[in-house]
């Protein structure tokens, strides 16, 4: 299986009040394609910063990071917002729809950074909608929907420009037990039926029973050593 | 660049009744206040031009009184003299363009007013002065017959007096030199000095105002083509006949001397227009501040999809253009409903406001910039936050 993602000596610094923060800490790492990928840790030991460097929101301080063949660490900004467009969806703990924009106009929000025909975007957004089983909620605002219909309609809208990665933050994070249940299998889903490669940050350990794997960070590296090619090193 | 769909920051006006509220109000208050003040600017502007492009009016007055024709007297003989002494004065039908006038404010008291006196502008003519100002028209009842005690009225001296219209109607009297004058006429002289006047025949004024013998000015109308006189001509007369002791001058410089007299009037008109605009930028930046401010992880958010900076702040200014655009329209209508023509008082008599073409550009561009600049710095300090930080906040 063909890696991915591959991190090599990852450091990130931030400079606050006059100390050098460093929430990564020369981290080594590779994700295979296909992969669904659990990160765990305390508060403070860098997996949400190590989720935001591979998405493409932040940019590493020191080392290498090649996602799809991308040294995205490398990338201008423009670039780099270019490339999230293309290959990362995301998917948030507090789902981000927009409230003024209805479910089938939420899913459709990335496909405006698309080359498509307007009937190209329509087949994709339904495809989507109907992928996470909401699509006789397309019509509905954020606010006539619960808490797990509204994270089915983010993760509609992160795997609608069928993206290589899907990385997710505390997707359950926000839900209760049934809805956190069926979130995670529609996660096991895309990752199984559709081949995505899902990485996941979470607190809760029930739902790395969905992933292939768990990580454990601490301090910005890796609890044990590095993982390369799926195994602890 | 991949912009962000209009309907979004359409309908993201509708998240806050109350700042949506606060930007109508806010644009089309200093919409208002642009067509108010510009209206003002340009009546004043329009009313003391006095000039027709048609006709080019020479007035003959008091050496020493150019600043001020009321306090101009000169030999009533002077009509006469230079009818005779300038060749190429227009001339049509017989009758020489030369209109012997006198200026003066005069205290009046109309039916209603017990025993307060307003001041009038009152100008003393004879017929020919309807042909020589050729932007007066007689629109109601007829011209004022000498010792008839009759005088007719422009179509803003009613509010020159600080009256309801209805008080300076045709065949309502107004009072003074002791005697009791008829209303007969009403004239129109739009955007001019003239509209705010009371006409009567000149010998009456002159016995109202113990003048038997004397003027104020003459004013001539110069004839065109290769036999009319030019302003040089009327000059030359005024300067070689020393015993006459009068000065001539081209009524449009006349009265755009008179303009220059109001001009720190205008001065302060547009910095106080200019202050309120900026009240209403700031009011602006204050309401988009809190709006944008709200919206921070969404945009994070819209940032993670890959959408860029410059896409997200067109469309918050988008947004709030849109919604002054909106307060622009209201305030434009109403502007143009409730203060154009509005007669306003001032001592040189009375203007009506001219809400035009110009004024209204002027109001339309000073709306959208204040949805345009109030909208900017919020948009950009919303975006400041690195688009990690932004996802994390509330």
């Amino acid at each position: 299986m063909s890696v991915l993602i591959e991190c090599r000596g990852l450091t990130r610094e931030y400079r606050k009040g006059g100390q050098v923060i460093r929430p990564l800490d020369g981290l080594d790492l590779a994700v295979p394609r296909g992969d669904f990928l659990a990160l765990m840790g305390p508060s403070g030991s860098g997996k949400t910063t190590l989720l935001n460097l591979i998405a493409g929101i932040d940019s590493p301080t020191r080392g290498e990071l090649i996602v799809d063949g991308a040294d995205i660490g490398t990338l201008s900004r423009r670039r780099l917002a270019a490339w999230r467009a293309r290959h990362v969806g995301y998917v948030f703990q507090l789902y981000n729809l927009v409230p003024v924009l209805t479910a089938y106009e939420n899913v459709e929000l990335p496909l405006l950074l698309h080359p498509l025909t307007r009937r190209q975007k329509h087949d994709r957004v339904v495809t989507a909608l109907e992928r996470v089983g909401i699509a006789d909620r397309r019509g509905h605002f954020p606010s006539q929907l619960s808490g797990g219909q509204e994270q089915r309609v983010a993760i509609a809208r992160a795997i609608v420009t069928d993206p290589a990665v899907i990385v997710a933050d505390e997707p359950t994070g926000d839900l209760d037990k049934a809805s956190a249940r069926a979130v995670m299998e529609l996660l096991r889903e895309l990752n199984r039926e559709s081949g995505k490669t899902v990485i996941m940050v979470t607190h809760d350990p029930k739902t790395t029973e969905y992933a292939s794997r768990t990580l454990h960070l601490e301090e910005g590296r890796l609890a044990g050593g590095s993982a390369v090619g799926g195994v602890m090193a | 660049m991949r912009q962000l769909p209009f309907h979004y920051a359409f309908r993201n006006l509708g998240r806050s009744g109350v700042r949506l509220a606060a930007s109508l109000i806010g644009s089309s208050l200093v919409v208002l206040l642009i067509l108010a003040s510009g209206g003002f600017i340009r009546g004043m502007q329009l009313t003391l031009a006095q000039d027709d492009g048609l006709h080019e009016n020479v007035m003959i007055l008091g050496t020493g009184s150019e600043e001020g024709v009321e306090r101009s007297q000169i030999d009533s003989s002077v009509e006469g003299i230079v009818a005779a002494s300038v060749p190429g004065i227009k001339r049509q039908g017989g009758v020489v363009y030369a209109s012997p006038e006198i200026h003066a404010a005069l205290p009046v008291r109309e039916d209603g007013d017990g025993d307060e006196d307003r001041v009038a502008v009152m100008r003393g003519v004879r017929p020919v002065a309807l042909l020589v100002h050729a932007r007066v028209e007689i629109v109601e009842g007829r011209s004022p017959r000498a010792g008839r005690d009759e005088l007719m009225v422009g179509e803003l001296a009613a509010a020159r007096l600080g009256l309801p219209e209805e008080r300076l109607a045709l065949g309502r009297t107004l009072h003074f030199d002791d005697r009791d004058w008829s209303i007969v006429g009403r004239f129109s002289a739009p955007n001019s000095v003239m509209n705010a006047e009371i006409w009567l025949p000149l010998t009456d004024l002159q016995i109202a105002t113990n003048r038997a013998a004397s003027l104020s000015c003459v004013v001539v109308t110069l004839g065109r083509g290769a036999g009319g006189a030019t302003f040089a001509d009327v000059d030359l007369f005024a300067k070689g006949r020393l015993d006459l002791e009068v000065t001539a001058i081209r009524e449009r410089d006349y009265y755009a001397s008179i303009a220059a007299f109001y001009g720190p009037i205008r001065v302060m008109i547009i910095v106080t227009a200019i202050l309120v605009a900026s009240g209403g930028i700031l009011g602006g930046l204050n309401t988009m501040y809190a709006a944008f401010a709200a919206r921070v992880r969404e945009v994070g958010m819209l940032q993670a999809l890959g959408f860029t900076r410059v896409a997200i702040v067109a469309n918050l200014v988008e947004e709030s253009v849109f919604a002054s655009a909106c307060g622009v329209l209201i305030g434009t209508l109403l502007g143009a409903a409730l203060l154009d023509g509005v007669a306003v008082r001032s001592s040189m008599g009375a203007f009506a406001l001219v809400v035009d073409a110009p004024v209204v550009l002027l109001g339309v561009a000073g709306g959208l910039v204040v949805g345009l600049v109030g909208a900017l710095p919020p948009a950009v300090r919303c975006l400041r936050l690195p688009i990690a930080e932004a996802l994390k906040s509330y």
